[in-house]
């Protein structure tokens, strides 16, 4: 079989196409390079199959783009999904411990635990001069500050807890968003497969919306089963609730049957750490109350007041919210003789103010005096903070070595870009001078041969 | 690292180890205006929870010291009234001496007679003295004068102790009742007794009671005043070495909250110089972060 004369036009002219499609590429990458999730993509050319000239062999026939490739390492993608869960745990509940720490105003001559000091010194003071009633007022009006700070510090944590909660439901929105708008980028990708496109800036977008979704929560991306998958579609599950399948998204709603990381869970932790029943600050913050107002009245009421009546309430809580409710006793606020320093009835005799103050040095709250307990309560912040920020910084900066990682991989240098500018740019002025040479061969076979001697 | 590098990549490893670096010079320099090494429990939590202990240990040392400057006067005021006491004692023992002189006629008797039963007045409203308003010879009864200057000798008092807490758990009896400083008039070898004793010989010339039994009585008593003082100076220097312990204890307090708390000056400015320096190179390598790339080169 002969090969044909016009064959050469046609190889010179694959590769001018190919060269261009190459630039177009390369022109795609640069004009890329900010973007958000972009990931670099090269023109795959390969040669076209040859034709048989036998008994030559085979003839190449030029080039062809196969396909155009986007450079990504999946496997980078899975550790770096791992690390911003970790992140957007970390941060959701270190931004919530701040709060929480910055309303205890602690160590400082403003918080609780001055409060306390001055709560034990007044009833010293008392002890000094029972018998005086500008000393009773002055206990009085100290006692009720006290309680105020327990007041304040419960409402600002049950405030915290308020927001955090508010913020999670905000947060489920987010997560909902971004289902429904991957199913729709799974209905897209699978149409432009079935029509054998390659959708790669559509693969794009969806990984972006992976990442920003593996901040929110656990996040497992499975190919769906079947045809769909076959064609690009994605399942995706958070908090072991699917919320995309094929191009259905499902709204989710809480609690999530196994929500471990991301801004859900750290959120949680927030509230859970303030609201537990068991160890929760605020629970804690209601025992010391409720150990403060019941030795208090206990003491309060072995004694007599400056009128000669066995004492009243001293303090008055609520169970169950005794942080919130702590009040002084209206009666006492009032009438400040009503506080009963004396333990015999006589005036000048305090022993029983000295009983109260010394409630101070009793093991009240699981072992540990008031003080000691509030200590406790603020160090366990502390150190609960402290490690949600060291989580932080840590999971910071392995989410940020890989996103450098992937970069590296799927990022756009300019440099390459420009070396293949130029690359592809000559590729197509020579195959275009090969077009031209195949020209002149034609031209000279059709004008000039045969004409000898004309 | 891989080997490939690429523009967004430098701009933001540049932004992050940025970043860092200015968080941590905001930390250094909130250290450096507060002064303090935790601004917040997470900064130190052990540290934290230490501090808060000293915090309480200062403030209950600082009541404690008022305890013991309150329970000091207190002392003051009973001992003053106390030599008060005394020098009446000695002016009566004087003029017992004087009248039990067999010489003596009754109006001089009945004239010095008249002299002791001022001084028991005068006992009497040194035994209703009050302190900060409060009678400090009534026991625990100290809104009630003891004594009624110019009507009987009862005392109105009772024999309560009143105590002050100057440390833990420790309780300093500050009072003395009148009843066993001064005594009644019922009670026969206290001094108002043996005062009332002493005016009524003069009054009925009963020299030989004067003589006798009176100037043994009266030495009894002014034992008893002695006693009083020497109690009441006991308790001054337990008090005075109360104070000097709590004031040595606050201050080695002070000093464990200080070094716990505070921040250490020259190392955090150390810090911070260094801190600086990196922020600034780092701005720098920043400012020449659009390096050439080939483009430039290629025509």
């Amino acid at each position: 079989m002969g090969i044909s004369t016009f064959m050469g036009l046609e190889t010179a002219l694959r590769g001018i196409l190919a060269h261009q499609r190459a630039l177009d590429t390369t022109g795609h990458n640069i004009a890329n390079a900010s973007t958000v999730g972009y990931t670099r993509q090269t023109a795959d050319l390969v040669t076209t199959p040859a034709l048989a000239d036998p008994p030559h062999g085979l003839l190449g026939t030029g080039v062809d783009v196969q396909q155009y490739t986007r450079v990504r390492d999946n496997f980078i993608d899975i550790q770096l999904h791992a690390q911003t869960m970790r992140k957007g745990y970390a941060e959701a509940q270190q931004d919530g411990l701040n709060q929480v720490e910055l309303s205890l105003s602690e160590p400082s001559d403003t918080g609780l635990s001055s409060l306390f000091g001055k709560y034990w010194a007044a009833w010293q003071n008392l002890a000094n001069a029972p018998e005086d009633l500008a000393t009773r007022q002055s206990l009085v009006q100290t006692a009720a500050t006290l309680a105020n700070g327990f007041n304040s510090l419960s409402s600002q944590l049950t405030t915290i807890q308020a927001q955090t909660t508010q913020e999670q439901t905000l947060t489920v929105a987010q997560v909902n968003s971004i289902g429904s708008q991957i199913a729709a980028l799974n209905g897209s990708i699978k149409a432009a497969n079935l029509v054998g496109q390659q959708p790669n800036d559509l693969l794009d977008r969806r990984d972006v919306l992976i990442d920003q979704l593996s901040t929110l929560g656990n996040v497992s991306v499975a190919t769906t089963a079947g045809t769909p998958g076959a064609l690009g579609a994605i399942d995706v599950t958070i908090g072991g609730t699917t919320l995309v399948s094929d191009i259905t998204a499902t709204n989710v709603s809480l609690p999530l049957s196994s929500l471990t990381s991301g801004k859900l869970a750290g959120l949680q932790a927030v509230i859970d750490g303030i609201g537990d029943p068991v160890t929760g600050y605020l629970t804690k913050l209601n025992a010391l109350a409720a150990a403060l107002a019941s030795s208090t009245n206990t003491q309060h009421a072995l004694g007599t007041d400056l009128n000669g009546n066995p004492g009243g309430a001293f303090f008055t809580v609520t169970n169950g919210s005794e942080a919130a409710t702590l009040a002084v006793a209206p009666a006492v606020l009032a009438d400040p003789s009503l506080v009963a320093a004396s333990a015999s009835g006589t005036a000048g005799d305090a022993s029983n103010a000295l009983a109260i103050a010394d409630i101070q040095r009793s093991a009240l709250v699981a072992g540990a005096t008031i003080d000691t307990a509030y200590s406790q309560l603020v160090t366990q912040i502390g150190s609960d903070s402290q490690q949600a920020t060291q989580t932080l910084a840590n999971s910071s900066s392995l989410v940020d070595a890989l996103t450098n990682r992937r970069q590296s991989v799927s990022g756009v240098s300019l440099d390459e870009e420009m070396a293949d500018l130029v690359r592809f740019q000559r590729g197509f002025q020579a195959s275009a001078r090969a077009l031209s040479a195949m020209d002149q061969m034609i031209d000279e076979l059709i004008n000039r041969t045969g004409r000898v001697g004309l | 690292m891989t080997g490939r590098i690429t523009q967004s990549m430098v701009s933001t490893t540049l932004l992050a180890d940025l970043q860092t670096i200015t968080s941590k010079l905001a930390a250094t320099q909130e250290k450096l205006s507060s002064g303090k090494e935790i601004a917040k429990p997470s900064d130190d939590p052990f540290g934290t929870s230490r501090a808060l202990d000293f915090r309480a240990a200062l403030a209950s040392n600082k009541q404690y010291q008022t305890n013991v400057g309150e329970a000091s006067a207190w002392q003051d005021a009973t001992d003053i009234s106390l030599s008060q006491i005394g020098d009446f004692v000695q002016r009566v023992r004087d003029l017992t001496v004087q009248g039990a002189n067999d010489t003596l006629g009754a109006s001089a008797r009945a004239s010095i007679a008249s002299e002791i039963d001022q001084i028991i007045e005068s006992v009497k409203s040194v035994g209703n003295t009050q302190y900060a308003g409060r009678y400090i010879f009534a026991g625990s009864k100290t809104t009630t004068a003891p004594y009624t200057p110019g009507g009987a000798d009862a005392y109105a008092g009772d024999t309560a102790t009143i105590t002050r807490e100057i440390g833990p758990g420790v309780q300093v009896p500050i009072n003395l009742d009148g009843q066993s400083v001064i005594g009644d008039g019922a009670t026969p070898g206290s001094l108002l007794a043996t005062l009332r004793t002493i005016s009524n010989d003069l009054k009925t010339n009963n020299s030989a009671g004067l003589q006798t039994t009176d100037l043994a009585a009266l030495d009894t008593a002014v034992d008893t005043i002695t006693n009083a003082r020497a109690t009441v100076g006991a308790r001054s220097n337990r008090l005075e070495a109360a104070l000097g312990r709590l004031q040595q204890l606050e201050e080695s307090t002070m000093k464990l909250l200080s070094n716990t708390e505070d921040a250490d000056m020259a190392k955090t400015l150390v810090d911070f110089s260094q801190q600086q320096a990196v922020y600034q190179a780092a701005l720098r390598s920043g400012a020449q972060i659009v390096q050439p790339s080939l483009m430039d080169f290629l025509r």
